[in-house]
């Protein structure tokens, strides 16, 4: 499990997508890191990988939705990384388009993503955290 | 080259590797590059202009995807690879912010993947930061200037 306790922002509905989206990760990796002929196996990476992306979207705005209900100060700022990020996995997905479903393209946004995100996590979406706790409501409900 | 621009560096590595990877680093005086490594570049404008440029040691580079993917990685792959550009980028994004706070108001370009070192390196002058691991030492070359206004 890719999931660290650490990730934790202490806000329960958050940290429940966070897993889902871990363990979504986790799986598209898992299916495009085993062994076997990239023919055989591209079907079930592919699919791995659009459950995945279903996901981000819905939780980023999930997050966001949830930082527009506490008044959270940081939101634009939050919205335009979300943006950006979002603006990179497309870009990949023109990327696929354009030159085919390749194993070394899938490969790179799968490295990219999975830093990414943990970084997001660890960093960006803490201050969701502290400021929800700065409120003083148990911030853990919902 | 002022020794100034080194320390935004040093402290952004030094928290992005304790909170992505759990791993400490040591500032050591020299290391020698590494034959297999994975280096990554970002030019950098603004206030100042010039380029940074991460040395990964491969021992180093495969743990550190290891560490965040939980399974095995044998080669420098483009999933490595690419984990490692995010990783150079993350850095260098909050070595901006901390240069930000010292009144220096930059950006960087997207990283890019090197399959050699770059060439030139003599004619510009480098600041090199070799940060040690138990994996190998990570060398980042820091070569900036203040953009002539
Ligand atoms: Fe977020």
């Amino acid at each position: 499990m890719i999931w660290k306790e650490k990730y934790r922002i202490g806000v329960s509905m958050i940290d429940k997508q966070h897993q889902e989206l871990f363990r979504r990760v986790e799986d598209f990796i898992v299916n495009l890191r085993s062994s076997g002929k990239w023919e055989d196996r591209q079907e079930k990476v592919k699919s791995t990988m659009e459950f995945m992306k279903e996901y981000v979207v819905v939780h980023f705005r999930a997050e966001e939705e949830y930082q527009k209900k506490i008044n959270y100060p940081g939101l634009a700022e939050h919205q335009r990384i979300h943006a950006g990020f979002k603006e990179e996995i497309n870009n990949f997905a023109q990327k696929f388009e354009e030159e085919g479903y390749q194993e070394d393209l899938v490969q790179s946004l799968a490295g990219k993503l999975l830093a990414w995100l943990i970084n997001h996590v660890a960093s960006e979406d803490q201050k969701i955290g502290s400021y929800a706790k700065s409120l003083g409501g148990d911030s853990n409900e919902g | 080259m002022k020794a100034e621009y080194v320390n935004p560096f040093y402290q952004a590595t030094i928290q992005v590797f304790k909170l992505m990877l759990d791993l400490d680093l040591k500032r050591v005086l020299e290391a020698d590059g590494a034959d297999s490594q994975v280096i990554v570049q970002l030019s950098v404008s603004g206030d100042l202009t010039g380029t940074i440029t991460y040395h990964f040691p491969e021992e180093m580079a495969l743990k550190m995807v290891q560490i965040m993917s939980g399974m095995e990685f044998n080669e420098l792959d483009s999933f490595v690879t690419s984990a490692l550009a995010e990783i150079a980028n993350i850095i260098s994004g909050n070595a901006m912010s901390n240069l930000f706070e010292r009144n220096y108001r930059c950006d960087i370009s997207p990283p890019q993947v090197l399959t050699s070192p770059p060439e030139g390196l003599n004619t510009v002058p480098t600041l090199r930061l070799p940060l040690e691991t138990k994996w190998g030492t990570l060398i980042i070359n820091i070569a900036l200037r203040e953009t002539p206004s």
